[in-house]
């Protein structure tokens, strides 16, 4: 099961100038699979995504996409396979939600970046997808953070990956939000045979969305697998002080449902 | 079709009317220049003069040899100047850069003034085109400390702070150049050190077009990873863009511009900050490849109208560049730092 696995880290070793925040992780995910990581702050989460977007140099062991090794991948085509999203407020001027979603199709246009009619079409594909079609005329640094999240992603997609990583992407979010967002991209990543690699802060909440957990803490990999084996091996509760009941008694997969419900509470 | 699926969906907004407004304007005050001065030559003349090529009189020499060579300096001076801003503000990520607040300016100005009294000294004779690399080198050592500076400090605003400390250290040694240069040459410098656009004949115009034009092309071919850089580096990064290669482009084209500029004209502040502003105001667009040929144009008109103010607002006694570029420029700096500053809030 796990060669082979679309998505795989081995042995797996992270951080700066050398110095290792996170070493020796062992982890994969199939396509359409939501890869969670989990952690208390500081655990090393954000450098294990940087790892994965390409911003830092593995310290050690190997990243595999589709059966190659992602540091060995032309910048070029790397750009066309793995899109980031990644936190950091942006400071944009006079730049419309179109025109940012238009800059997800950066690695397929020509020498001065002029869209085509099939980046025109991919560009209203993710706008409609992630349903932020009536934003495209408005200015992005107007947005909620809610819809400029929901842009940013619409941006990602547009960039048509096969792996896409998010750095806290419901950070700034509302709860209700939260859960639209994840459901939305599980969605998205079911329908588009898409995985996604995402770190969520909140334990409950990453439990809810993922497919397959990563718990990140003391500098290695307390835990990878389903939720299901995680909470079942009494991992998650132990790593996390979350009480078991609460986890057992909403059921995994019911994110829409949970985030429709508390959208009805309001 | 295209055009249709553009509109319907609300992108690309059309600024090609606003472009060819300021091709309109740029053309307007370049006629305003050649005929605008303190020796009168009617406006008819002006034309019979440039269109039947008569040379010989005096309205013709003025016009020919003094006005239209130093109008085409300022245009293609001001334009490197605007272009020169609007690369650091990129690279800086920062809006209130430019080349003169950073002292990149102040720099090449130190090192052209060394090598013109070193030419006055042992008397060899100063070609263009070594004032230029002078002024390069001069703009690259400023640079590199702007450079030093900003890797320490991660506050936009410190790191102007710094900028203007070094612009006056390179002041400061130019002064003190200049007062043990020869007597003769100190009149010639010292005009040159306040910015002037005065005394340019074609050789040089020819040299100044063809570098800024040759810097100008070179920056279109940039404007994709320009686009993306803007977006933050990492991103531009995961976007396929060489970073790193960028990074060091824009600092040698932003630095030639602002080299090409002092070394023909001296300091002249902030049309580097203010014009890309502008530009950016009036266009509503982020798109490198139409803001880059537009603050070429913008500075071109910026410069052209302040200087055709230097030489006539109290003619014949003529302002330095600078004393005009000012008046218009700061507040212009002024009103962008503090809409920043409401936003922030």
């Amino acid at each position: 099961m796990t060669e082979g696995a679309f998505f795989m880290g081995r042995g797996l070793s992270v951080g700066y100038q050398g110095r290792a925040i996170v070493e020796g992780m062992d982890f994969y995910a199939e396509r359409g699979d939501l890869l969670v990581l989990m952690g208390p702050n500081g655990a090393g989460k954000s450098t294990v995504l940087k790892a994965v977007a390409g911003h830092l140099p593995l310290l050690g062991g190997e990243l595999l996409l589709d059966g190659a090794d992602m540091g060995a991948l032309p910048m070029a085509e790397r750009a066309r396979k793995v899109s980031a999203l990644f936190p950091g407020r942006l400071r944009t001027e006079h730049l419309n939600c179109r025109e940012m979603v238009e800059m997800g199709r950066y690695p397929y246009t020509g020498y001065f970046g002029i869209l085509g009619e099939a980046d025109h079409e991919a560009v209203a594909e993710a706008m409609a997808l992630t349903d932020v079609e009536e934003l495209a005329g408005r200015d992005f640094m107007q947005l909620s953070d809610g819809q400029r999240q929901r842009v940013l992603l619409a941006r990602a997609l547009s960039q048509a990956p096969e792996l896409l990583v998010l750095d806290e992407p419901t950070a700034f979010l509302d709860i209700r939000y939260q859960l639209e967002f994840l459901a939305l991209l599980r969605k998205l990543c079911r329908e588009r045979r898409m995985t996604a690699v995402l770190s969520v802060h909140e334990a409950e909440l990453a439990w809810r969305a993922a497919d397959r957990l990563l718990c990140i803490k003391d500098g290695k990999a307390a835990a990878f697998g389903t939720p299901e084996e995680v909470v079942r091996d009494g991992l998650l509760q132990r790593l996390f002080d979350i009480q078991p009941q609460r986890l057992e008694m909403a059921g995994q997969p019911a994110l829409m449902e949970y985030a429709q419900a508390l959208g009805k509470r309001k | 079709m295209e055009r249709n699926f553009i509109k319907e969906h609300g992108s690309s907004r059309p600024v090609w009317p606003k472009c060819l407004l300021l091709l309109f304007f740029m053309v307007l005050l370049l006629f305003v220049n050649l005929y605008a001065g303190s020796v009168p030559v009617p406006l008819k003349e002006v034309l019979r003069i440039l269109c039947s090529d008569a040379e010989g009189s005096m309205a013709a020499d003025i016009v020919l040899k003094i006005r239209f060579p130093r109008a085409l300096s300022a245009l293609f001076l001001g334009g490197a100047l605007a272009l020169s801003g609007y690369l650091l503000q990129t690279f800086f990520h920062n809006p209130i850069a430019g080349p003169f607040v950073l002292g990149i300016s102040s720099g090449a100005k130190l090192c052209v003034a060394i090598v013109m009294i070193a030419s006055a000294r042992f008397l060899f004779p100063l070609h263009s085109l070594t004032l230029i690399i002078a002024a390069f080198c001069g703009a690259l050592i400023a640079m590199g400390f702007v450079l030093l500076l900003s890797a320490r400090v991660n506050r936009m605003s410190l790191l102007i702070v710094a900028g203007i400390m070094i612009g006056y250290i390179c002041s400061a040694v130019t002064d003190f150049a200049v007062t043990f240069a020869e007597d003769a040459q100190i009149v010639n410098l010292h005009n040159w050190t306040r910015g002037s656009f005065s005394g340019m004949n074609w050789e040089n115009v020819r040299t100044i077009v063809l570098s800024t034009v040759s810097c100008l092309a070179g920056i279109l071919l940039l404007a994709k990873p320009i686009s993306a850089y803007q977006m933050g580096e990492e991103y531009a990064q995961s976007l396929g863009v060489n970073v790193r290669r960028l990074r060091v482009l824009l600092i040698l084209l932003s630095s030639l511009l602002a080299a090409v500029v002092s070394a023909f004209a001296g300091p002249v502040s902030f049309v580097g900050i203010a014009v890309p502003h502008l530009v950016k105001r009036l266009l509503k667009t982020a798109r490198p490849l139409v803001l880059i040929p537009a603050c070429f144009l913008g500075g071109g008109i910026f410069c052209l109208g302040c200087d055709v103010l230097a030489r006539c607002l109290f003619a014949p006694t003529e302002l330095s560049i600078s004393t005009v570029t000012a008046v218009f420029g700061a507040p212009v700096v002024l009103v962008v730092m503090l809409r920043r500053q409401k936003e922030r809030l």
